[in-house]
């Protein structure tokens, strides 16, 4: 048995849909002394900037710099015995679903910016083969590749009409590009329809109103609507499933993603189980990934396995407005500002506080009907919101 | 043209290379006066006299030790091992002796032998006159397997392998002697280690050699019929294996089929898979084999034949491996 050899630190796949990483800063020196679970360097991954740990003891020796970016599996660094030589093994690293592609399939996804697992499998086993890739590449989903750089001198300067100055060019960081593809993905490829209601939020506003004696965090009208979404999902398994493979998944796991406008970014923190959570939970838990999806310290794990979404633009004034699926749910909810309106109740003219709630809907898991009970039940949850408490 | 006969084929490249060098000799058990077991050699000891050609004791290791003997004294011996199955007879003179002598001589003294050898199965022979020889001697350096698949092959590899400085398995499938073809250009010698690409087509590469590159053709007919456009590739040499080829197809076709005569387990197949993987991961669809079970060639003429790679049994393994179904036959 080889007592002294040196361990290769590799680009560790941190979530399950990163291809490649960047290495933003090296928390230890070239030539330094690591010990095995120490934090070594800071990697930014397609969701989020992680840290990542020795696996072992010795010195490290930096193979790649920071700000370069390699692929999954590349040797980043290795750790060379040093004067402490306690065997340590390595931590078991959970391996979530892997999607079932050939390699071919998965160098054409990653040169195009397709996500896996938004392409349909027709390979042996429902593995997703080159010719599903360029299928989907031909129906115009695929990004269209960069444009080429404006020349910086024009060959011959028009005397007349002056030409425009290059625009400033931004690269995309890349929780850009996964957006930019998944967007695409989904408008390319979810045939979505829109269902709206308007929802009387007087019996939510009182509520909260008599909250604070009894609540802390005081729950916002956007923890109520998660909690909401969450007891009708429950109900609802469709609404809380998926589309694939000409088949439904349908989760046991309620996790309701929302989303949060992060600098230059849009992240969508999930609530776990969030049908078996208080509503007083859910705002403990919506306030504390919020700020970290804000400051950037969110990691992977946070960001992922949402069954449903919400995006509420009420806190800018925002009416009503529609919002675009993340495959492979089958949903997502739109929120709106709450607003006092005159309104008619009991035949009387009145002033109510009413808030439009919008579904997208993936119109091959939820039909019409299927998503207007789910709606209908989000919104009986919503007016008569004790059912929320308990 | 008239067409070649395999055998033919082979006893003309014998008799070509004995007439134009008197360094060539060749014997074995009953290849002179009877003329081989399988009727390729007749005639040869009448125009080249019983010094260059004759018979042989039923020994295959003395067979063997004089070849390589008299290789090294100045000689060009092609000698006869009447079934490939016995190889193992032979194996301390080919593996100790023969492939070895190039370099513990410091590449001083070549060992130019060829030794010819029936293979395969497929002719009721049973489990000790069928079995395919290649994964005893691919891993033994110093010595080249070639594994021809048509007459013109036949004749201008064994041209090539009598003339190449050190020894040479050349493989003879039993089921091809009968097959007629094309007869190549007078004096046509080839190159070892090279492949040919006998098929052109866009939807999978399908390797093999000998025997099975016809099974693999005859399918490839029945596949384009369905819409699956196959290329093949003859190995014909089958050590040193002709990388180059196999990858370039593979990287235009996406997806790699070897078809292998012989047992799963160690076969030549596992190295072109390996190859290819190392070397060409991010083309590939897929990935696969066709080769025999591991088991004993059975005798029972049904059960041989359902042993054996055929051209049916490559169809359905590719509408398994591209998920694609079959247009039902009349059959």
């Amino acid at each position: 048995m080889s007592v002294a050899s040196a361990t290769t630190v590799r680009m560790p796949r941190l979530s399950d849909s990163m291809e490649e990483g960047t290495i933003v800063r090296w928390l230890k020196v070239h030539g330094g002394a690591v010990r095995a679970g120490e934090a070594i360097v800071e990697i930014e991954t397609d969701k989020a900037t992680m840290e990542y740990e020795a696996e072992a003891d010795g010195v490290l020796e930096i193979v790649v710099h920071e700000g370069d970016t390699v692929a999954l599996g590349e040797v980043i660094a290795q750790i060379v015995p040093g004067e402490v030589d306690r065997p340590t093994p390595p931590p078991r690293r959970e391996r979530p679903n892997r999607i079932r592609a050939t390699p071919l399939a998965r160098r054409l996804a990653a040169e195009r910016g397709i996500e896996l697992a938004t392409v349909h499998g027709t390979g042996r086993r429902g593995h997703v083969v080159k010719a599903d890739v360029e299928a989907l590449a031909a129906n115009g989903i695929a990004p269209e590749p960069a444009p080429e750089p404006a020349p910086a001198v024009p060959p011959e300067p028009a005397p007349v009409v002056q030409s425009a100055p290059a625009p400033q060019r931004q690269e995309l960081t890349r929780v850009q590009q996964r957006i930019a593809s998944r967007m695409a993905q989904s408008r390319a490829t979810v045939p979505n329809f829109e269902l709206e209601v308007e929802v009387d939020m007087d019996a939510c506003l009182k509520l909260r109103a008599e909250l604070p004696d009894h609540a802390d965090p005081v729950p916002s009208i956007n923890d109520m609507v998660i909690r909401a979404c969450a007891l009708a999902l429950a109900k609802h398994p469709r609404v809380n499933g998926s589309y694939r493979d000409d088949g439904f998944d349908l989760h046991d796991e309620v996790n309701v993603g929302f989303a949060v406008a992060a600098p230059d970014a849009l992240l969508v923190p999930v609530i776990r189980d969030a049908n078996r959570k208080s509503v007083v939970e859910i705002a403990h838990e919506t306030r504390a990934l919020a700020t970290k999806a804000r400051d950037g310290s969110i990691t992977p794990s946070e960001l992922s396995g949402a069954t449903f979404t919400i995006s509420n633009l009420g806190m800018f004034g925002i009416t009503r407005f529609t919002a675009v699926i993340n495959p492979p749910q089958s949903a997502i909810l739109a929120v709106g500002a709450v607003q006092a309106r005159a309104v008619v109740r009991d035949g009387e003219l009145a002033i109510a506080h009413i808030m439009s709630a919008s579904l997208a809907s993936d119109h091959r898991i939820l039909y019409g009907a299927d998503a207007a009970r789910f709606l209908v039940d989000v919104r009986e949850r919503l007016q008569a919101p004790i059912g929320l408490l308990v | 043209m008239a067409e070649l006969e395999f055998r033919d084929a082979v006893r003309d490249a014998l008799d070509e290379e004995l007439a134009r060098d008197e360094a060539v000799v060749f014997f074995g058990e009953d290849v002179a006066r009877p003329g081989g077991v399988f009727a390729v050699t007749g005639g040869l000891q009448e125009r080249h006299g019983s010094m260059r050609v004759f018979d042989t004791p039923i020994s295959e290791l003395a067979i063997a030790g004089a070849a390589f003997g008299a290789a090294i004294s100045g000689l060009r011996p092609v000698i006869e091992i009447m079934f490939g199955d016995f190889l193992f007879l032979a194996m301390d003179s080919l593996a100790n002796q023969a492939a070895k002598y190039w370099f513990v001589s410091r590449e001083q003294a070549s060992v130019p032998l060829v030794v010819r050898s029936a293979v395969g199965a497929g002719g009721r022979f049973g489990a000790i006159h069928s079995q395919m020889p290649v994964p005893w001697f691919q891993g033994i350096p110093g010595l080249k397997i070639v594994a021809p698949s048509t007459p013109r092959d036949a004749k201008a590899l064994l041209k090539a392998a009598i003339r190449d400085e050190n020894p040479v398995l050349f493989l003879e499938h039993k089921r091809l002697y009968a097959l007629k073809g094309e007869p190549g250009d007078d004096g046509e010698v080839a190159q070892l280690g090279r492949a040919n690409v006998v098929r052109t087509g866009s939807d999978l590469t399908i390797v093999s050699a000998m025997k099975g590159v016809h099974d693999v053709l005859a399918a490839a007919e029945q596949l384009a019929t369905e819409g699956i456009d196959a290329e093949v590739v003859d190995l014909r040499t089958l050590r040193p294996l002709d990388r180059d080829t196999v990858l370039e197809s593979v990287r235009r076709t996406n997806r790699l089929m070897v078809v292998e005569e012989g047992p799963r387990t160690g076969g030549w197949a596992g190295g072109v898979l390996a190859d290819v993987t190392e070397d060409a991961l991010e083309y590939l669809d897929d990935a696969w084999r066709l080769t025999t079970a591991d088991a004993p060639i059975p005798y029972s003429p049904p059960l041989e034949d359902a042993f054996l790679p055929s051209a049916e049994s490559i169809v359905a393994s590719v509408h398994e491996h591209l998920n694609t179904r079959p247009v039902n036959s009349s059959a």
